[in-house]
């Protein structure tokens, strides 16, 4: 199916626009060409909005305004109603045409508010008999799913700005989902094995009549099923809420690419502030125990000269001998007292006792300063220890201080940074980006961890199941009444197996297909052709581009090449899924560079040969490169202009 | 007997100069500590100033046996003799004028309007002093 015509009435920029594309050449490519904000993207908005009512590529600016063109409610004036609509002509294989048409209508108030006053949805086609018929609403909306299934228009209708992220937001499962849809998978496994198994559950339930022990082991195996199903489904939410979250996640981290984590910075800073705050307080400490050393031991180096003086002294006194004897002062204070001599008996006179007076008091008086200089030796000699000490102690206070001091300043220094980085960015919204993909995260982490628990039944439930058929078979083998109806389960049974084989070899030959075709369209379209080696998709769809030395560089390519990578596995997608769907670009080459784009254009020049390809592009990316390779292959171009007064835009034929 | 002298004096006038010196150099040093780094700074100068109106700084039992050994060597530093150590008050009498003298300097000297601290030249100054040959 292609895209023959597409009608825009009072839609946006539009006020009446036609685009037909008719297919002329070998190839089926067409071009409409507009600069920035002539509306170029928002014919990819009109085709999204005729065939889903939605527009997944607006630009903030437009998402405020009305859909419907501003110059013909304005023109209608208050009061009166006025209609935009969109019609999209596909044209199928037979060449029989579909079309597609919405409708909106809207009034303006006298309050001068635009309000949507109602929407249709309708299909119109050309049965087998030749009648057309007109169908709307859900079963409109059937005729979409065949044209460009809504879950899968992404790979449809895309912007070539967007393509670069493909591979952060696409998620293994989603892509794995959009493979079994577009490859029509789907139909295998709702029309064939849903059937097979509803006749299978019939047959099932006419044997449990014949026996209570069929019906109890088939009831069993009814239960076990549900509870399969239910797990299954409560498994698959929980992928689809990791998938959310991951998503949103990358949105978060596209945001948040090149801003500062204001949230980390702040608590660094907080704790820095905390540093600092402790370190003045320990460089006080320290400075204040610099201080009180220097004056302590700083008074012994003062007084070094008395000190090494009196040790002199000490020393000459004990070489000279000069220290008195020991004498026993009781004993000539005895001897005084009573007169008498304790040693000889005899008495002593008053002339002696004058004698051992005077004796007295010069014993008294020398030993006293004798004792005190003994005593003062050791602990003199200990200053003096102290003091050699001095110098040494005295570095050690000023390295901790000039640490202190250089930790005082890194801290300073790198608050200073931290204002300076966070100056340029309105913190609130950063913090609040921050705390949303936080919130993602911890989602995000929770149904990993719950999910574990899910698989655990799953695989526990599978092995009952298998139990439970095994049960039912045995049963049904014994009871001879129902051999007939055996049979038609035996074979019911087989048949549904085969589907599921059948299933499962077709995504595996599909995946394959569409690995080769990635890689050979990437390496057509990739300028670097000796830099990478390989592309690998693995079975949950995970897409692994590897470097000519061997490593995996997914993430380290440059836009231009993750979007060339992005579009190869599309375009594989398409040529391997059998979908005859259009592809519509919106600016495709915008990130890729002249030279490359010839890659581009052959590239799709070649694929436009089995399938149309409409390219939205500005005339810059219709660069001299483009023109010279598809230039002469399009079937149409068009090109976009904006009235002088800006309000509309106009379709040329080019 | 001599009567043992109970207390250490300053001049009267100059409390204020060690009330000042408090919170510049002295900060969380007792009356004691001050005196005597204030004794053996006027020591280091061989400068002593007789007390003229005597006040009381603190009691002579506070003195434990060290501080009465930095007493006690300056006194026979300035004596010349060993029989000073007999003599309490005159041991006291020397350290309070070698107290009076550097408490005078150490306040001149924080005070003198000079570029950088008392402290950093104080310690330049000592570590000077220990190099071999200038004690």
């Amino acid at each position: 199916m292609r895209i023959k015509r597409l009608i825009i009435k009072n839609y946006r920029q539009f006020k009446q626009a036609e685009i037909s594309f008719p297919k002329r050449h070998d190839t089926d490519l067409h071009f409409i060409i507009g600069t920035n904000g002539t509306g170029k993207t928002n014919i990819l908005n009109a085709i999204n909005w005729c065939l889903y009512g939605d527009e997944p590529h607006l630009s903030k600016e437009s998402q405020t305004l009305p859909l419907i063109n501003l110059k013909t409610v304005d023109k209608k004036g208050s009061e009166r109603e006025s209609e935009m609509a969109i019609e999209v002509w596909a044209e199928a294989e037979d060449h029989n045409l579909i079309y597609f048409i919405r409708k909106a209508k809207f009034l303006k108030t006298t309050s001068l508010e635009i309000e949507r006053q109602g929407e249709t949805f309708e299909v119109r086609y050309v049965d087998e008999l030749g009648n057309t018929k007109i169908v709307q609403d859900e079963s409109a909306d059937v005729w979409v799913e065949r044209f460009v299934p809504k879950n899968i228009r992404e790979f449809f209708f895309f912007d070539g700005e967007r393509l670069d992220h493909y591979f952060k937001e696409a998620t293994g499962q989603n892509i794995r989902h959009a493979v079994f849809q577009i490859s029509q998978l789907d139909l295998l496994e709702n029309c064939i094995e849903r059937k097979l198994q509803g006749i299978l559950d019939d047959l099932r339930k006419e044997a449990g009549k014949a026996n209570p022990k069929i019906e109890s082991a088939r009831t069993e195996l009814e239960r076990l099923k549900v509870l399969y199903e239910d797990f299954k489904k409560r498994f698959a939410d929980f992928e689809g809420q990791i998938a959310i979250a991951k998503s949103n996640i990358c949105e978060y981290d596209e945001k948040l690419k090149g801003v500062p984590d204001i949230i980390k910075l702040e608590e660094e800073r907080e704790h820095n502030i905390e540093g600092l705050k402790n370190t003045k307080e320990l460089l006080v400490t320290k400075q204040n125990e610099k201080k009180s050393y220097l004056l302590d031991a700083g008074k012994l180096v003062l007084l070094l000269p008395a000190i090494n003086n009196t040790i002199k002294v000490i020393l000459e006194k004990k070489n000279n001998k000069d220290f008195p004897p020991p004498i026993d002062k009781k004993v000539l204070e005895d001897v005084v007292q009573s007169g008498t001599c304790i040693i000889c008996g005899q008495k002593v006179d008053e002339d002696s006792k004058k004698k051992i007076n005077e004796m007295l008091l010069g014993i008294k008086t020398s030993s006293d300063s004798a004792i005190k200089l003994v005593q003062m030796e050791i602990p003199l000699n200990n200053f003096l220890e102290d003091t050699t000490h001095f110098k040494e102690q005295l570095d050690n206070y000023s390295q901790e201080i000039a640490q202190l001091e250089k930790l005082l300043s890194n801290l300073t220094e790198r608050n200073n940074q931290i204002d300076k980085i966070m100056s340029g960015y309105n913190e609130d919204l950063v913090r609040e980006w921050y705390s949303e993909r936080s919130k993602f995260e911890d989602i995000r982490d929770k149904c990993q961890i719950d999910i574990g628990g899910f698989q655990v039944n799953i695989q526990r439930t599978e092995g009952e199941l298998s139990e439970a058929q095994k049960v039912l078979d045995d049963e049904l083998g014994k009871e001879i009444k129902v051999k007939e109806l055996n049979k038609k389960l035996a074979f019911c049974e087989k048949s549904l197996e085969i589907a599921r084989l059948t299933r499962e070899r077709i995504m595996k030959e599909t995946r394959e297909k569409i690995e080769n075709e990635t890689r050979r369209q990437f390496f057509n379209l990739i300028w670097k052709r000796e830099t990478f080696e390989n592309i690998k998709i693995n079975e949950d769809y995970s897409i692994h581009l590897f470097h000519k030395l061997g490593f995996e560089c997914l993430g380290s390519v440059s836009a231009g090449e993750r979007e060339m990578l992005a579009l190869s596995f599309t375009l594989a997608l398409h040529k391997a899924s059998g979908f005859d769907s259009p592809i519509l670009i919106d600016t495709p080459v915008a990130r890729i560079s002249d030279i490359n784009r010839t890659n581009f254009g052959n590239v799709l020049c070649e694929v436009s040969t089995t399938k149309q390809i409409v390219l939205l592009l500005t005339p810059n990316e219709y660069s001299e490169e483009l023109r010279t390779v598809l230039g002469g292959r399009a079937s149409g171009r068009y090109k976009l202009i904006l009235s002088s007064d800006e309000t509309e835009a106009k379709v040329e034929v080019m | 007997m001599t009567k043992q002298p109970d207390r250490l004096s300053i001049e009267k006038s100059e409390r204020k100069l060690y009330d000042n010196l408090d919170n510049e150099i002295f900060a969380g040093k007792t009356r004691k500590e001050q005196f005597l780094f204030a004794l053996a700074v006027g020591f280091k100068h061989k400068l002593k100033r007789p007390l003229e109106t005597r006040e009381g700084v603190f009691l002579a039992k506070d003195l434990h046996p060290e501080d009465q050994m930095i007493l006690d060597v300056v006194a026979i530093y300035d004596t010349g003799s060993i029989d000073v150590l007999t003599n309490q008050q005159q041991v006291f009498n020397i350290a309070e004028e070698y107290a009076h003298a550097g408490i005078r300097l150490i306040y001149d000297n924080v005070n003198s309007g000079q570029p950088g601290s008392y402290f950093k030249k104080m310690e330049l100054d000592l570590i000077g002093m220990l190099k071999p040959g200038n004690n």
